[in-house]
């Protein structure tokens, strides 16, 4: 029961033998107080769900990670989760090969770029829509829903025809403006959210004191708002760097092709599975944002749900 | 006193003159027309496609207007396909629902930790949908897997998980929710951190006990948040690629083969693009219709 401190959620868990308590007014007695979770049994179901649901979590990820520390020719000799022998051997081969530095290089351009251009283009736009009365304005909503109404795998093919015929085809620069287009929505909302929070009376403080009002911008409502900025980044750069099938789509080579699908092509390369290999390849791949989340997923949560509730 | 009134009817005269809409107009354009050209032109430039007969072999695009639509009707292939995605995304909706409804409550009744445990929750939202699969396919592996392990540990025999259609389906299902339960886990608990815990007390003072508090208090409070959690695993789940076509490819015999994985036979290796644009659209509207009948339910349960 350490873990279980708050006295409203022990109120609303009361045993059936509520009804005999003195509950309607003032301080029922401690020790009638008897929670539904304090026997044994009681303790398991809530703390059950909780373990299932780390070990449904990690369970993947731990699995992963032991395959990831095997020799190809151990993993089916030496089952065990903890390695007899474990080696970085995977991992080594990974780096050393030239398609995933490729790759590593063309996901870490894309993703920051569509981030960069995503918050230049989407910070103008969400102010507009959060401090401006214009006719624009009603097409908030729309704008936001449309990820939700148009799914990427239905853009896989009308924007591979745009992007033969304006020679935008396994370009980097086309990719980064298609994710642009795929992330505006999501981040505009959030954005349009916060700077609404912001109160008015803060710009016309600055006004007062003689700032203008691109002056009050910079020096107000932005500085204000860099949890939001760093929200809609790093919401934009899990997008643009986990993306796959836009990517199968829209590239060819190993000059615009990023992390996902170059671990999807190198799954055929292998020839017979070399699950090692794919496994160190797949854990790399999700590294650089682990590290970043850790730092920040408090923002990431509260984001996406301030995005999903409003 | 009298000159900081006049100084802040100044500035309300410039922050009106602010309020030119072009320069609203200015400021959201750039943003509006890049969506327009990536998201909202695509569909409109498919939709007009399907309607034509479109192949790379001749020159010719003759109109045969909603030729392609009986075109992809008639063929078993789609139907089929068409079945198993809609088993697929039951599956997906039924399990994630669920799990998201059971560990939505047990992440309620955490108070310290809570950060810890969500941060750890919401981990797969970060794993790309290949590396997901391959690390689905490395975990259901028939010969070393560990649920096998487990299974030969026990004294059972071993399942072939991906060898076998019907196996292969749930483990697709397992895979398609474990990335895209974080966000559904969210919404629902979001949702039960509004509910005003007094409610649930005057349950209990009326005799409920603390089942009966979740799932007649709870649970009916929690209606458009579950409504929303159901959309997105139905909408991730019609729209999955990634996921099944790096874990199964379709296989074995097409018992994994859903409608997006006809969609990409279709276009990128059959080039039949008026085809596949007939499909796009298919997905569209089968999407579009899975949202209104979530919606409708919705309301027809919360009228009762």
């Amino acid at each position: 029961m350490s873990n279980i401190k708050n006295p409203t959620s022990a109120d609303a868990a009361r045993e059936q033998m509520a009804p005999q308590l003195p509950t309607t007014s003032g301080k029922p007695k401690r020790s009638m107080r008897r929670r539904w979770y304090s026997g044994p049994l009681g303790k398991a179901v809530v703390w059950l769900p909780l373990a299932a649901l780390v070990l449904w979590t990690m369970g993947p990820f731990l699995i992963s990670l032991s395959v990831s520390f095997k020799q190809p020719a151990h993993v089916f000799s030496d089952p065990s989760l903890i390695p007899d022998a474990p080696t970085l051997d995977a991992y080594a081969r990974v780096l050393d090969r030239a398609g995933f530095r490729s790759a590593l290089w063309n996901s870490v351009v894309i993703a920051f770029g569509s981030l960069i251009v995503t918050l230049i283009v989407g910070v103008p736009a969400a102010y507009a829509f959060a401090r401006f009365r214009f006719r624009g304005r009603h097409f908030l909503l729309l704008f936001s829903l449309l990820p939700m109404l148009v799914p990427k795998v239905g853009l896989m093919f009308p924007l591979f025809l745009l992007a033969v015929k304006v020679h935008g085809f396994d370009s980097r620069i086309f990719l980064i403006l298609v994710f642009t287009g795929m992330l505006l929505p999501l981040a505009v909302w959030l954005m349009v959210g916060f700077f609404q929070a912001i109160p008015r009376e803060l710009e016309e403080a600055a006004a007062v004191d003689g700032a203008t009002q691109l002056e009050t911008i910079r020096t107000v409502i932005l500085p204000l708002s860099i949890p939001a900025l760093l929200t809609v980044a790093v919401l934009a750069f899990r997008e643009a760097w986990n993306e796959f099938e836009l990517v199968l789509a829209l590239t060819q080579t190993a000059d615009s092709r990023t992390l996902p699908y170059e671990l999807y092509l190198m799954q055929d390369s292998t020839g017979l599975a070399d699950y090692p290999i794919q496994n160190a390849f797949a854990l790399l791949t999700v590294l650089p944002l682990i590290l970043v989340y850790l730092r920040i997923e408090r923002y990431v949560a509260e984001g996406l749900l301030s995005g999903a509730v409003k | 006193m009298a000159g900081e009134s006049t100084s802040s009817a100044a500035s309300a005269v410039r922050i009106v003159g602010w309020q030119h809409p072009w320069i609203a107009y200015l400021c959201s354009a750039p943003a509006m027309i890049i969506v327009a050209l990536f998201l909202g032109f695509p569909v409109l430039f498919a939709a007009w496609q399907s309607l034509f007969d479109i192949s790379p072999l001749s020159e010719e695009q003759p109109f045969v207007g909603f030729g392609n639509y009986t075109a992809v009707f008639s063929t078993p292939e789609f139907w089929s396909s068409l079945g198993r995605t809609g088993i697929f995304v039951f599956g997906v909706v039924v399990l994630g629902l669920t799990l998201s409804v059971i560990f939505g409550f047990a992440l309620n009744r955490v108070v310290s930790g809570l950060r810890f445990i969500r941060g750890i929750a919401i981990l797969p939202y970060i794993v790309s949908s290949v590396a997901a699969a391959l690390m689905f396919r490395t975990m259901f592996n028939g010969d070393f897997g560990f649920p096998n392990q487990v299974l030969e540990f026990m004294g059972f025999e071993g399942i072939p998980w991906l060898s076998n259609g019907f196996y292969a389906m749930n483990v697709v299902i397992f895979a398609q929710v474990w990335t895209d339960l974080p966000l559904a886990l969210l919404f629902v608990l979001g949702g039960l951190q509004t509910i005003d815990k007094q409610l649930n007390e005057a349950a209990l003072v009326d005799g409920a006990n603390g089942w009966r508090s979740a799932l007649y208090i709870s649970l009916p409070l929690i209606a458009p948040q579950l409504t929303l959690a159901t959309v997105w695993l139905s909408f991730k789940a019609v729209t999955s690629l990634g996921t099944v076509l790096a874990l199964t490819g379709g296989g074995p015999q097409d018992a994994t083969q859903l409608l997006t994985l006809e969609l990409v036979r279709l276009g990128f290796d059959e080039y039949d693009t008026g085809t596949a644009m007939a499909m796009v659209i298919i997905i569209f509207v089968l999407n579009a219709a899975l949202t209104l009948f979530y919606l409708g339910l919705q309301r027809k349960l919360g009228t009762k």
